[in-house]
């Protein structure tokens, strides 16, 4: 019986499949996507964490690992096979460094063989390139012994070097993160790079360092890798589970977990965060939209029944008996409609991911996707029972009246959404804040929502009343086509419910358009200042000179490309060549006060004086000075700036002799003698008594400045010096003392270093390039925002940076920003120049990053799942109206049979539905926006909000007129329409029938 | 003990903040078996009456008895069983009492769901309204008199004590209408049900056993054997037939002179 009654009202119950498979597809998609983003920001966190922070490494020395690996790792899949090693240590007889003496299961492919062979036996081994030794060389390591034949003797192992290696990458993250190699190709401090053998060596000797047993002394380890195809948003709680059990073991037991996983999964946590609240946002409102497109038309579900479960009630059929009998057909329906909205919703959440996530992201159904869904054919539930309730207990004569008595509509519900709204506007205005990454200002999360409701709530009160009004105006002019659609409007039961169905669909359309447009412009405004140009190439670490010497050979002109190596800071430091900058950089003159960026930029260059630049194996400096105060004895020493280091390095030029002067000499450091260093001070000691009571002093003169070089010794220029503290001496007179002693510079660079500043920097010091902190900023320009700054700092020349800096930090990440989005040529070029181009990042690079961030996945997800409310409230509207208009059948029939003219009909019902639509559209659209400007710049629009550049927050007015537009045209098209088939369906014989 | 006993029933309702009188003081007795038409003008309070016999209003006062039970005193539940079990009802427009898409025999099955499903009895009420061959078929699809009859059928699914109808031959013409009344009348003679029929149609008020015409909301006549009757109301008011208007119309004074058996009225010129 329940399906011929849907068979019977097969339309109208389509209708409601469809109305009630959409809210469930939105609420559905939601959590969908929204896992699926997830899933975006877990792999995208672990594939760019640093490598440290992408699993863990496991260290025992107690042996037994593979099982101890295999419990951790049990029952998950998320991680890819171990990598095991071991490794121990030893030094060598006479030889005062230590030697890391390791094997690495896959070792030799990340290895460069550079002579000889991998290890393939016992006691073999591949040793560095710069480690010094040959192919075939015999090594004795002191801890690493093995018996003598026959005796009982431990004697160093012979260990054969049979193949020399470099590395292929330091930062291979098969190593895990480990600096094993020296990054400067010289062994550093008193370790060396390691030598590679065998696991089979560990069980063919002694380390003497542990125990007496063959294979103890050594440590085991294991590396474990999250494998980020495997990893889903959901797999949070189990790596959170897996880094609380790393950790816990290393506190509980022998064993050591080294991991920066904790880092990744707070990146995680703080990303998914600030996509967890405002998707909750969009789906509740979501939800809520769908709940009023099926409150409106399951009731009329149940309304259609009215018939026949008034029969029933006449039957005498009992009170639960009638419920089902009213409930029967809508929750068949509804119960049909989740599983194909839940189709639905994985269907368009496959599409949105397919095109907007990364490639590769599963769409997995969570739970939260079928309570979402549930969630939403819940208030059709509620609307079929509250309709129900009303036709099964309201008198059953009611059913068979003429004129059905009518029912007002109560202010109660409509005030309660009033009053909610209004709470979340002060909230709002007073806050400021919709919905931070917290959450905590929940009452304000439906704001846009609630506020579209209030408008739409209103507007469906006054479209009557004002009908109303201009009604006895339609009695006395304009004929009567306007009076009777006034008059229906006026007192139409369709009219509120639509006009607030459309009114709340479209103000959220509206605000989601808004929102999406205004947010796509903050993205590229924040895009174009971070990424600084259009595109920038991150290269490898190279010396600034270098850097500017292989654009200037790359392009001359200066209209490519601009070298660029920034700092963290704070405050962030940007150092580049002002004049390229000018030609490639993204600027906004407006946010700095009108300057230009070549304006700004050609005030960052200071003097360029000479610099020193020794190159050689050995410095001399010629001084003249007087004797020494008496009991004391002067030392000088110069500062060096070494090619590849952060570090100044001061060599001793040794006592000062004699009371005349003299040449005083020392060797440089070994790398002077491979790439020129420059000298960057002069000071001297003065060592003796301490004496209180004077001040010894010795003036001295630098008169002379030379390096050797292949042996022969070549006069350096001297520069102009500058004396710290004493601004009038710059002939190469310091003085030494005990106290107030004062440092000789050349004087290539200011006390201050100019620069275009972005926010509250003042006096502080800069980092530099060397992260020195040494100079203030010389304030040029200041702007709101400056390219490659996404925080308070400074924009400062290249060349004078370098010329401050004893070196580049370790922190420094090097760029070459272009003008050119396809920069396949410069890196070319680049190449050529041998330069390492590690990646290049577009500004829409940038853009798609903010979109793939939590809160750009919500708006998106408002956006697409608003337009398609707006879409199914304009059918539902259409549907409603009709309906509405056929009940009216027989009276149009009577209209048409007392001489009104068809056309005059036309008018009537074209005019009833345009009306209704309209103001609903209308009343959408002026919500949409109200909400957009009070909400608009608290909604949250990246996971980490910027603190530079401001955002516009500008509405582009194309995409929401195009929006209402289509909205207005497909309404008059619909009205159209749907009044031709129902004049068509009016006839005078219909008026045989029963009204 | 009466089939129907209407104890000073007054009906009152609310419309657009009016207060319309639809009954006043309406005594009514009828036994088990008769067959009662209830005659009167449009709007004189006939399906008001019909709906209080039903139990589908409760009267703003006065007390209405069915079988012996005082309506007013049933909870909704008890008088909803009371509905299913001892009445059966026929509505105006035959298309409301049946569901279209349904088929005839689905139609009685229907209203027997809240007492027993008896199908041989669906089969037999079908046989005898004359739809026997049109079980298969939707009501929707019927003609009108088929509906009026599988209408009947329904009413009586329950083998009703009490058989109210509405207009049940107001849409039908005479030779079908005819059979809708024998049916009626059959089942009063067949099964002992007490029928009351609103009517407007006098052929059908002669048909039946007895006659019962309301104005103004009042029990105005009474027609037995093909005699008609004015009664006489608890305040001695007597409703003067509209075929006597003309010699004593409406607003005319009128002197009483005792009789006999009874009063004359004679009309006075003041």
């Amino acid at each position: 019986m329940i399906l011929r009654g849907l068979w019977e009202r097969r339309a109208l119950s389509l209708i409601v499949l469809l109305i009630a498979i959409v809210p469930i597809a939105s609420a559905a998609v939601g959590p969908l996507y929204s896992a699926a983003a997830r899933t975006t920001i877990v792999r995208d966190a672990i594939a760019s964490a640093p490598v440290e922070g992408r699993g863990w490494r496991y260290t025992t020395t107690r042996g037994d690992l593979p099982a101890r690996l295999a419990a951790f790792t049990a029952g998950t899949d998320l991680t890819a096979p171990p990598i095991f090693g071991m490794e121990t240590n030893s030094g060598r007889p006479g030889d005062k460094l230590s030697y890391p003496i390791m094997w690495q299961g896959g070792q030799c492919e990340h290895l460069k063989r550079v002579a000889g062979r991998c290890p393939t036996a016992t006691k073999e081994l591949m040793a560095s390139r710069t480690s010094g030794f040959k192919v075939g060389d015999e090594i004795l390591l002191s801890s690493i012994v093995t018996t003598q034949p026959g005796g009982i003797t431990f004697v160093p192992a012979p260990l054969q070097v049979v193949g020399l290696y470099e590395p292929i990458s330091a930062a291979d993250p098969f190593w895990f993160g480990r600096t094993l190699f020296d990054t400067g190709g010289e062994p550093g401090g008193e370790r060396t790079d390691p030598l590679f053998t065998v696991p089979q060596t560990r069980y063919d000797t002694y380390a003497i360092n542990a125990g007496n047993a063959k294979g103890e002394g050594w440590t085991d380890y294991g590396i474990v890798y999250l494998d980020p195809r495997r990893l889903t948003g959901s797999d949070v709680g189990t790596l959170t589970r897996m880094q609380a059990t790393a950790e816990a073991v290393g506190r509980d037991s022998d064993a050591i977990v080294f991991s920066y996983l904790a880092d990744t999964l707070k990146a995680i946590t703080t990303q998914t965060g600030s996509l967890g609240v405002p998707t909750l946002l969009v789906i509740a409102q979501l939800v809520g939209l769908g709940w009023l497109l099926l409150f409106q038309t399951v009731g009329d579900l149940v309304r259609a029944r009215a018939p026949e479960i008034a029969l029933a009630r006449l039957r005498g059929h009992g009170r639960i008996r009638v419920w089902l009998f009213a409930l029967a057909e809508p929750l068949l329906v509804l119960a049909a409609a989740v599983p194909l909205g839940l189709a639905l919703g994985r269907g368009a959440a496959g599409l949105m991911v397919g095109a907007l996530l990364p490639a590769g992201i599963p769409v997995d159904i969570p739970p939260e996707a079928l309570w979402a869904g549930a969630a939403a054919t819940l208030g059709g539930v509620l609307a079929a029972a509250l309709a129900a309730y009303r036709t099964a207990t309201r008198p059953i004569i009611e059913e068979w009246r003429r004129t059905p008595r009518r029912s007002a509509r109560g202010w109660v519900l409509d005030a309660v959404v009033l009053a909610v709204t209004a709470i979340g506007l002060v909230e709002l205005l007073a806050t400021g804040v919709i919905t931070d990454v917290s959450g905590q200002s929940s009452s304000a999360l439906a704001v846009p929502g609630l506020m579209a409701l209030g408008v739409a709530l209103l507007a469906g009160r006054a479209l009557p009343v004002l009908s109303g009004r201009l009604f006895p105006v339609t009695r006395r002019h304009g004929g009567i086509g306007p009076f009777l659609a006034l008059r229906q409007v006026a007192r139409g039961p369709v009219t509120a419910g639509s006009v607030i169905v459309l009114g709340t669909a479209f103000g959220l359309a509206t605000f989601a358009v808004s929102a999406w447009t205004a947010t796509q412009g903050d993205y590229r405004a924040v895009a174009a200042f971070h990424n600084g140009a259009a595109t920038a190439l991150t290269i490898q670490p190279v010396e600034p000179r270098a850097l500017a010497a292989a654009l200037d050979e790359i392009d001359p002109a200066a209209t490519l490309a601009a070298p660029v190596i920034k700092l963290p800071g704070p405050p962030q430091l940007v150092a580049t060549d002002p004049v390229r900058l000018a030609m490639v950089g993204h600027w906004q003159p407006e946010l700095a006060g009108g300057t230009s960026l070549a304006k700004a930029a050609a005030g960052l260059s200071g003097p360029r004086t000479p610099r020193v630049w020794v190159r050689g194996d050995r410095f001399r400096l010629s001084l003249s000075h007087g004797p020494p105060p008496k009991s004391y004895t002067a030392r000088l020493l110069v500062t060096l700036r070494i090619p590849g280091g952060p570090q100044p390095v001061a060599i001793p030029l040794g006592q000062l002799r004699g009371d005349e002067g003299g040449d005083y000499a020392w060797n440089l450091p070994p790398a002077c003698a491979r790439a020129a260093c420059e000298l960057r001070a002069v000071h001297g000691e003065l060592i003796g008594p301490q004496n209180l009571e004077t001040t010894p002093f010795l003036p001295v003169k630098v008169t002379g400045l030379a390096v050797r070089d292949a042996g022969v010794w070549n006069t350096l220029d001297t520069p102009t010096w500058r004396v710290d503290d004493d601004p009038d001496e710059n002939d190469g007179r310091f003085t030494i003392s005990t106290i107030g002693n004062q440092t000789l510079r050349p004087a290539t660079y200011g006390a201050e270093i100019p620069a275009i500043v972005v926010g509250p920097v003042g006096r502080r010091l800069l980092p530099g390039l060397d992260q020195a902190f040494a100079v203030p900023a010389k304030q040029v320009a200041a702007a709101a925002a400056a390219p490659g700054l996404d925080a308070h700092g400074v924009l400062v020349d290249l060349e004078e940076a370098d010329r401050i800096a004893y070196g580049v930090h370790p922190k420094a990440t090097y760029e070459v920003w272009t003008t050119a989005t396809d920069t396949t040529a410069l890196e070319r070029a680049l190449r050529e120049q041998g330069i390492t181009v590690v990646s290049a990042r577009h500004m829409d690079d940038l853009v798609a990053s903010y979109a793939g961030e939590g809160p750009g996945l919500a708006l998106m997800l408002l956006l697409v799942s608003a337009l398609a409310a707006a879409v199914l409230a304009l059918g539902r509207t259409v549907l409603a109206l009709h309906t509405a208009a056929r009940r009216r059948g027989y009276e149009l029939a009577a209209l048409e049979a007392s001489g009104a003219r068809v056309a005059a009909l036309r008018s009537s019902l074209l005019l009833e539905q345009v009306l209704t639509m309209a103001v609903g559209t209308l009343a959408g659209l002026a919500a949409g926006l109200l909400a957009a400007r009070v909400a608009l710049s608290r909604v949250p629009q990246f996971a980490q909000p910027p603190v530079t550049p401001p955002l516009p927050h500008e509405v582009a007015p194309e995409p929401v007129a195009l929006v209402i537009g289509a909205a207005l045209l497909a309404s008059l098209l619909a009205a159209a329409v749907v009044s031709e088939l129902l004049l068509r369906g009016i006839k005078v014989e219909r008026l045989r029938d029963q009204p | 003990m009466s089939a129907v006993r209407c104890d000073g029933i007054v009906q009152i309702y609310t419309a657009q903040d009016v207060e319309v009188v639809a009954l006043r003081d309406v005594d009514l007795v009828i036994e088990p078996g008769e067959t009662v038409a209830l005659l009167g003008p449009s709007g004189a309070g006939k399906s008001t009456l019909l709906w209080l016999l039903a139990g589908l209003l409760r009267p703003s006062a006065g007390r209405l008895w069915l079988d012996g039970v005082e309506v007013g005193r049933l909870d909704q539940r008890r008088l909803d069983r009371l509905r299913a079990a001892h009445i059966g009802m026929v509505l105006q427009n035959p298309a409301r009492n049946v569901i279209g898409y349904l088929t005839a025999a689905q139609n009685v099955a229907f209203a027997q769901r809240a007492v027993r499903t008896d199908r041989r009895r669906v089969r037999d009420l079908l046989a005898r309204v004359g739809l026997d061959g049109a079980d298969g078929r939707p009501a929707g699809r019927m003609s009108g008199g088929e509906q009026q009859r599988l209408a009947v059928a329904v009413a009586l699914a329950n083998a009703p004590r009490l058989l109210l109808a509405d207009e049940p031959t107001s849409q039908l013409d005479t030779a079908s209408g005819g059979r809708v009344i024998d049916l009626i009348k059959g089942a009063a003679e067949r099964d002992g049900t007490t029928a009351v029929v609103v009517t407007h149609d006098l052929a059908v008020g002669e048909a039946l056993s007895r006659t019962v015409t309301i104005r103004d909301g009042r029990v105005g006549a009474e027609g037995r054997r093909g005699e008609d009757f004015v009664v006489v109301g608890r305040e001695g008011a007597v409703q003067v037939p509209p075929e006597y208007h003309h010699l004593l119309p409406p607003g005319s004074m009128a002197r009483i002179e005792p009789i006999e058996d009874g009063v004359t009225l004679r009309r006075a010129d003041p």
